[in-house]
């Protein structure tokens, strides 16, 4: 399956590719309408972004997540009831809320933001 | 003797946080430990020693059921 | 199952179209209300000031209860109400717990308004559909189905002779009937009864849920005060909500977004602590079955002890073993603390439904305790199987523990016979004949019938029929008001003996559990700081029932925060969660302290409510002894050391060389003495006369001074 596999040590921390992410998505330059997350910490860059573990799918209430046939982890916004559980319980801390939305988002490693990435500190890989 | 939720208590030499715990039968697991007003945090519990005189919480956070 | 004959054997008896709703901040600001006997159908204004004063849920159902009946009406009089609503905040998905219904009617046990909690998808699905509250009145002639369309708009009163009277199976039935495809199943909840409701006092109420990934309903119950017993007394089988359409920002919340913030922060909690902490998504309420035991609080035997050698048996071990993993148990969308556990595949050993596997939702702990330990029942089979036919038959878990517990002790002591138990060997520890006395219940047969009454009725029958000792009886049998006591030993925390025994329903913890705070952390001393907790918690707790909130995510999960606070017991992070989310779904800004007031209000109303229905005063809030220390030589002796000292410490009394029977009555009299005194420094803190009754003083400070109440207060001053 297809996952955005992360080198943060090679991050420059430009934020390209939460520019790219959320344009690609929700048509605006938002970093907080991105899927993937660049924190600038003391002890380097760090890059939140989904690994396609499927921890989130276990904990919906309504089935609303699921593993599609490339095994990228979807959520059925129309199926959401918008609790949050998958935003609260995911180990990557990748899963994400806006204000703007009743329904959560996340990374489904369609690549737009690696191709952004001036440093090749995000990729896809095939796994 | 130490304090003990403001009652006196047995105390012995060596007496540990997990030793008076396991001494009081105290086994249900949210509990705040203090010793004489300094939190105690819980991987401290078998390597801190309480000593004579000293005034100790262990408040059971439980008012619900 | 045949879905079409069941179906086309119903007759319509009205059918009434409405409007669909639109919920503003929390509120639809429209009620339904449908008589049964004459089958109106109509629809109520929700007014500024029942928001203002009453706020929701339980307030709600009150409000109207106290409108509908008179201070003779009884519990089986055509117009006593049913009335069941959420609340404001009912119905969100992002915060744990926010899905519950509060139910409220006249009890067959007590005489006075009872209110019961209960998960399930209804009270959201209700709202949604248009409704902050249902009221059913009213006695129909033959069995009725209601039915509400929240989508249609449409309401149905049926005629239904052919269904199952059994939750488990009417249940099923219903949701198949209604559900216009197998997508469409999770839309349906059913509020249903079942056939011990037919014949005995403590009947609850199952309400359900369709669990998506077992494809089957689920129950949970509205267990408390015989509200299933009207239910069936009216001669409805069942009330069927539809809504399709769930979404996480139907109450048209004032700000939505700190909502989801406060619901994410709880799950981030959960996920991070809850398998340290509770592990209430791995075991659910059991997990303090060992835990009661180990503080001599788990009762046993009738609440003569607080801990038995066997506990271990029925620990929250064993059920770990029995209950189906990682799926997620929460009653409504959002709840991350997922404590509603099931054992799948279970088969039945007993009853009608022998050799058949099914769903058990449980065990609860009240369940394992009144059901096991209370009983002397150490089985974790016959717990299940226990557990099972009470939810199906409609008897609460806990009036039936306890009502069990103390016709076991009564069989004991030789006060009944098995001339008069119709054979049943109701020694403490036979689980057979505490099934056989339950299907009996069911079947409104034998002594299962009589002792469907509850304890309170028992002593009477057991004393005036069968000359057993009344003093002996009302000393063990653990009743007050009419309910029985959950399933918490009360006798080494005087505190706890006020959070049973001041209490406005009945001895039920669900208005305080001090026992930690009180007999272990000892952070209640006097009189005058058990007073206080005795009105700060009964207040904040009354509070969940106005918004259609579930208590546990209150303090089954502890923040990081708490253990640097000022007040642990609180959790204060967690209050101001419920500030945050009250002022974001209604717009309004309250405070902690205001959120106390609006309780206040509707606690006392409920008082009053009780003292209307000629209870409620200071006699009706003694406690039996059994609660308050030992009757009984062979339970002193059981903790002598503990007895002595006290006597020693406390009483000033040198027990050396006097008789168990005279250290007893210096005991009990010193107990008797302390009770007294915490009555008198509780009604003080909580601002009413020396006989229980709220002053008008107190009535127009908390502004709950209205007309129809005062009327009454001032009868009583």
């Amino acid at each position: 399956m297809k996952v955005l596999k992360r080198k943060p040590e090679l991050c420059i921390a430009c934020h390209a590719c939460e520019s790219a992410c959320s344009n690609t998505w929700f048509k605006e330059d938002n970093a907080d309408k991105s899927c993937i997350k660049i924190k600038e910490e003391a002890k380097g860059n760090v890059i939140i972004s989904c690994t396609q573990c499927g921890e989130c799918i276990s904990v919906c209430p309504i089935e609303a997540i699921t593993r599609d046939k490339n095994g990228i982890v979807r959520i059925n916004k129309s199926a959401c009831v918008g609790c949050f559980i998958c935003v609260g319980f995911c180990p990557e801390l990748a899963m994400f809320m806006h204000d703007d939305y009743i329904e959560p988002f996340k990374c489904v490693a369609c690549g737009q933001c690696a191709k952004q990435c001036p440093t090749q500190a995000i990729y896809i890989e095939q796994e | 003797m130490i304090k003990l939720n403001n009652r006196a208590c047995e105390w012995e030499e060596g007496l540990t946080v997990q030793g008076l715990l396991d001494k009081k039968r105290y086994t249900y697991p949210k509990l705040i430990i203090k010793i004489n007003n300094v939190l105690v945090p819980q991987d401290e519990y078998t390597s801190t020693v309480i000593r004579d005189g000293d005034d100790v919480k262990v408040i059971h956070l439980l008012a619900g059921g | 199952m045949n879905i079409e004959k069941l179906k086309s054997a119903h007759k319509l008896l009205n059918e009434y179209k409405y409007e669909l709703g639109k919920i503003e901040k929390g509120y639809t600001n429209r009620t339904l209300y449908i008589n049964v006997g004459d089958n109106t159908i109509k629809e109520k204004p929700v007014t500024q000031l029942m928001k203002d004063k009453f706020i929701g849920g339980k307030g709600f159902g009150l409000y109207y209860l106290w409108h509908a009946v008179t201070p003779e009406t009884k519990w089986n009089d055509s117009e006593n109400e049913i009335v069941i609503g959420s609340g404001p905040i009912g119905g969100i998905t992002q915060y744990p717990g926010a899905g519950k219904s509060l139910v409220c009617s006249l009890s067959p046990l007590t005489g006075m308004a009872m209110d019961s909690n209960v998960g399930g998808y209804f009270g959201p699905l209700l709202k949604f559909s248009g409704f902050d509250a249902l009221e059913l009145q009213g006695k129909a002639e033959k069995d009725v189905i209601i039915f509400i369309d929240g989508n249609k708009g449409t309401i149905t009163i049926e005629e239904a002779p052919e269904e199952a009277i059994d939750s488990h199976i009417l249940g099923e039935q219903l949701t198949e009937m209604y559900a216009e495809n197998e997508e469409d199943k999770r839309n349906i909840s059913v509020v249903s009864a079942g056939s011990a409701a037919n014949h005995a006092y403590m009947g609850l109420l199952n309400f359900t849920f369709y669990d998506v990934r077992r494809k089957q309903i689920r129950l949970k119950q509205a267990g408390r005060g015989g509200i299933g017993t009207v239910f069936r007394d009216k001669k409805i089988k069942a009330v069927v909500i539809r809504f399709a359409g769930v979404k996480g920002n139907l109450n048209n919340a004032d700000d939505q977004g700190k909502i989801n913030r406060t619901g994410i922060k709880l799950h981030k909690e959960i996920h991070d602590f809850d398998a340290q902490q509770c592990r209430m998504r791995q075991v659910g309420t059991a997990n303090i079955i060992e835990v009661m035991d180990q503080y001599d609080l788990l009762p046993t035997h009738n609440y003569k002890f607080g801990a038995h050698p066997d506990t271990y048996k029925i620990s929250s071990k064993v059920f770990t073993g029995m209950i189906t993993q990682n799926t997620p148990d929460g009653c409504w969308y959002g709840c991350s603390l997922s404590c509603a556990k099931a054992v799948d595949h279970f088969e039945l050993k007993t009853g009608p439904y022998k050799g058949q596997k099914v769903i058990v939702d449980g065990p609860e702990y009240e369940n394992a305790a009144g059901l096991g330990s209370n009983c002397g029942i150490f089985d974790p089979h016959a717990v299940l199987e226990l557990n099972f036919y009470c939810d199906t038959y409609a008897i609460d878990t806990i009036s039936y523990g306890t009502m069990t517990a103390f016709v076991m002790e009564c069989y004991e002591n030789g006060l009944i016979n098995k001339e008069i138990t119709g054979g049943l060997e109701l020694n403490f520890g036979n689980a057979e004949a505490s099934l056989e006395m339950l299907h009996q219940m069911a079947r409104g047969e034998g002594f299962g019938k009589l002792a469907g009454l509850g304890v309170r009725n028992l002593k009477k029958i057991f004393a005036e029929q069968y000359g057993a000792d009344p003093v002996f009886l009302n000393d063990i049998g653990m009743e007050q008001k009419g309910l029985e006591f959950s399933e918490y030993m009360p006798k080494e925390s005087l505190a706890q003996q006020g959070g049973y025994g001041l209490t406005n329903k009945g001895p039920q913890h669900d208005e305080a559990w001090l026992i930690f705070m009180d007999m272990v952390n000892n952070q209640i001393p006097t009189f005058e700081d058990k007073a206080e907790a005795l009105h700060y918690f009964p207040m904040f707790r009354t509070w969940f029932g106005l918004n259609g909130l579930c208590k546990l995510p209150w303090n089954d999960i502890i923040p990081a925060s708490n253990k640097h606070s000022d007040e642990p017991a609180k959790i204060p992070e967690h209050v101001q969660n419920y500030v945050e989310l009250f002022n974001g779904v209604t717009g309004k800004n309250i405070d902690k302290e205001q959120l106390i007031i609006q309780s206040e209000r509707v606690y006392n109303f409920q008082r009053i409510f009780n003292i209307r229905m000629g209870y409620g005063k200071r006699i009706h809030d003694a406690i039996p002894y059994r609660a308050m220390g030992p009757v009984t030589v062979e339970e002193y002796l059981s903790r002598a050391e503990r007895y002595d000292g006290q006597l020693k410490e406390l009483v000033g009394f040198n027990p050396e060389g006097k008789s168990t029977e005279e250290k007893m009555a210096a005991l009990r009299a010193y107990r008797e003495d302390q009770y007294q005194m915490l009555t008198d420094a509780v009604y003080k803190r909580r601002g009413w006369t020396m006989d229980g009754v709220p002053t008008i003083e107190h009535l127009q400070s908390i502004g709950m001074d209205l007309p129809e109440v005062i009327e009454v207060v001032k009868k009583h001053l």
